[in-house]
């Protein structure tokens, strides 16, 4: 057993053998100079199957990686690394999580501690998974709290919202924004004629009608029962009565019976001071006055 | 595209040394620009040196990360390409450590006319095996326990969950506060680092490379087998190989004066 000589001159029998952990030193070519008897004890490495080999021996392929990447060019800048996870072998090949502490001297040896990691891997096992089972919930739980179930435009909450990111970009880049206000004519006709069903379908065909009309750009939104919003930015007035020409000719082809669906549409241009509750009013007296006007047709606001 | 003195800031550039001849070094997977400290005291008194750490890395600004960007070697080579822009660099040797040597060779072969040379330092264009032609050294499950490895890694980490907390749709917010530790990165980022350099195949790009290369094969690489240094010199039309006696992949931390020299033989 050897002896060790202590700061104050005290000799002592007291051995790194005793440890439960690893110990273990590399010389500055990354080889093996000192293993103490946990290795055999515990991963069953006979002490010369390791002495004098390449510390990578005892580690998985992508614990090598980890090494190279990340742990040695840490001691090698810092001089110590502290815990860190990697995965060590067994000499039959097991495999054992580790947390690892080093520190290199002056010589290039590095000074090795391993600890027995497997109850703690399985911990981060299950937070890693529960991360990503939240993550999951949260992408759901988004989809669900900014889309409406029935068209999956997005809903009221969400068009408020962006729609006043979209107008304040706008008048940071001295764009023109337009909106429009669509309300499908005599719907509640349609559902009294052809029951809730049809008329949910209804809903969906212009729904999916709206959104491939509309650029990627534009907020696209089912404002109400009947009431959809589409949101255009960087479009001027001219492009706006010619987007909603059409929008009438499209949404003709969805047809109720025999007839094809109509709707009305109150249309306004922003300005440099408006507001999204402005451009609704707006927008929404303009859809009375498409209506008045005979429906089936678009009233521009001025 | 950023204004100039914003890339700057984005990479975290610094210029040093002095001469004619500029080398700009690019760190690889894992760690920062400070890889090169132990290299640079030779380098610097022969040339003028460009220093950076990609977007994600080291110091460089993190709220200009995007994740569609770095998710693939491409928008790394981005930040080099922008980098020299920003500087108004031409004819520069370019030097990139294993992954980066990939990155450079996307950045020489995209704008050929500011690279004058490529120095490969242990680089591997593909680390899978794609058996019967080519074994990168690793199986798509070692890999993939890397990944998992990385998560284990920064698992007790400022900012594991906080972007969930955050939610992806807000990138400005993504500002992660990192501990001072070198190779410490954001947990997201360094996984999607990671997934872009090893479960990547650049072999085909090699051949386009036209400027003159020096490829720095380290003899005992556990990322990169001398095989894959020969495929990376073969494969270059106008390249050369030159093996170090070394044990490890950070060859320019281990052995800056060997690696000093080499760079130093075949600028000059």
């Amino acid at each position: 057993m050897p002896l060790h000589q202590l700061d104050d001159n005290r000799v002592t029998d007291y051995s790194a053998d005793y440890f439960l952990s690893g110990a273990l030193v590399t010389n500055a070519d990354n080889v093996i100079v000192y293993v103490n008897t946990y290795f055999k004890k515990e991963l069953h490495w006979h002490c010369n199957e390791l002495i004098g080999k390449y510390i990578d021996k005892i580690l998985t392929k992508s614990s090598k990686i980890f090494l190279q990447s990340y742990v040695l060019p840490t001691l090698i800048h810092e001089k110590k690394c502290q815990e860190m996870q990697l995965i060590m072998l067994s000499a039959q090949g097991e495999r054992m999580a580790v947390t690892v502490n080093a520190q290199l001297d002056e010589k290039g040896f590095i000074y090795w501690s391993f600890f027995n990691a497997t109850q703690r891997d399985k911990l981060y096992d299950e937070l890693i998974k529960t991360r990503e089972k939240l993550e999951a919930q949260t992408e759901r739980l988004q989809s669900l709290a900014s889309t409406d179930e029935l068209t999956s435009l997005l809903n009221r909450r969400e068009m408020d919202y962006r729609s006043v990111l979209l107008l304040e970009q706008a008048k940071r880049t001295h764009r023109s924004v337009a909106l429009l206000v669509i309300d499908i004519d005599d719907f509640k006709q349609i559902n009294d004629t052809y029951g809730h069903l049809e008329g949910d379908r209804v809903l969906k065909e212009l729904g999916q009608c709206l959104k491939k009309i509309s650029r990627q750009t534009d907020l696209v939104a089912r404002y109400g029962g009947e009431e959809f919003l589409i949101m255009l930015p960087d479009t001027h007035r001219a492009d706006t009565l010619i987007f909603c020409q059409r929008l009438h000719q499209l949404i003709a082809e969805i047809k109720v019976g025999s007839e094809g669906l109509t709707v009305s549409v109150g249309a306004c241009m922003s300005d440099s001071n408006s507001t999204f509750t402005e451009l609704f009013k707006h927008a929404d007296n303009a859809v009375y006055q498409a209506k008045a006007n005979g429906k089936n047709t678009t009233y521009m606001h001025s | 595209m950023p204004h100039l003195n914003e890339i700057r800031k984005r990479n975290n550039v610094k210029i040093i040394g002095k001469g004619d001849k500029t080398l700009v070094l690019a760190h690889g997977f894992g760690c920062d620009q400070n890889m090169w400290r132990f290299v640079t005291p030779v380098l610097e008194q022969h040339f003028t040196l460009v220093l950076f750490d990609y977007v994600g890395s080291g110091k460089s600004d993190i709220s200009q990360y995007n994740k569609k960007r770095y998710s693939t070697l491409g928008g790394y080579a981005k930040d080099v390409l922008e980098i020299c822009g920003a500087l108004d660099l031409s004819d520069v040797t370019f030097i990139g450590h294993s992954v980066s040597a990939t990155i450079g060779a996307l950045a020489a072969i995209e704008q050929p006319e500011l690279f004058a040379q490529l120095v490969m330092i242990c680089p591997s264009p593909c680390f899978l095996n794609l058996p019967p032609d080519y074994f990168g050294g690793f199986e798509k499950q070692d890999l993939h326990e890397l990944l998992n490895l990385m998560d284990k890694n920064y698992i007790g980490w400022a900012n594991y969950l906080a972007p969930l907390v955050m939610g992806s749709s807000h990138p400005d917010e993504f500002i992660a506060e990192l501990s001072g530790s070198f190779c410490s990165t954001d947990p997201l980022i360094a996984k999607t680092f990671a997934e872009a350099t090893f479960l990547s195949d650049y072999r085909a790009t090699l051949k386009h490379i036209k400027q003159p290369s020096l490829v720095l094969q380290s003899e005992h690489d556990a990322l990169a087998a001398p095989s894959v240094g020969e495929f990376v010199a073969n494969e270059i039309p106008n390249s050369t190989l030159q093996v170090i006696s070394a044990h490890g992949h950070c060859i320019h931390m281990t052995h800056p004066e060997t690696v000093g020299r080499s760079i130093i033989d075949f600028v000059s």
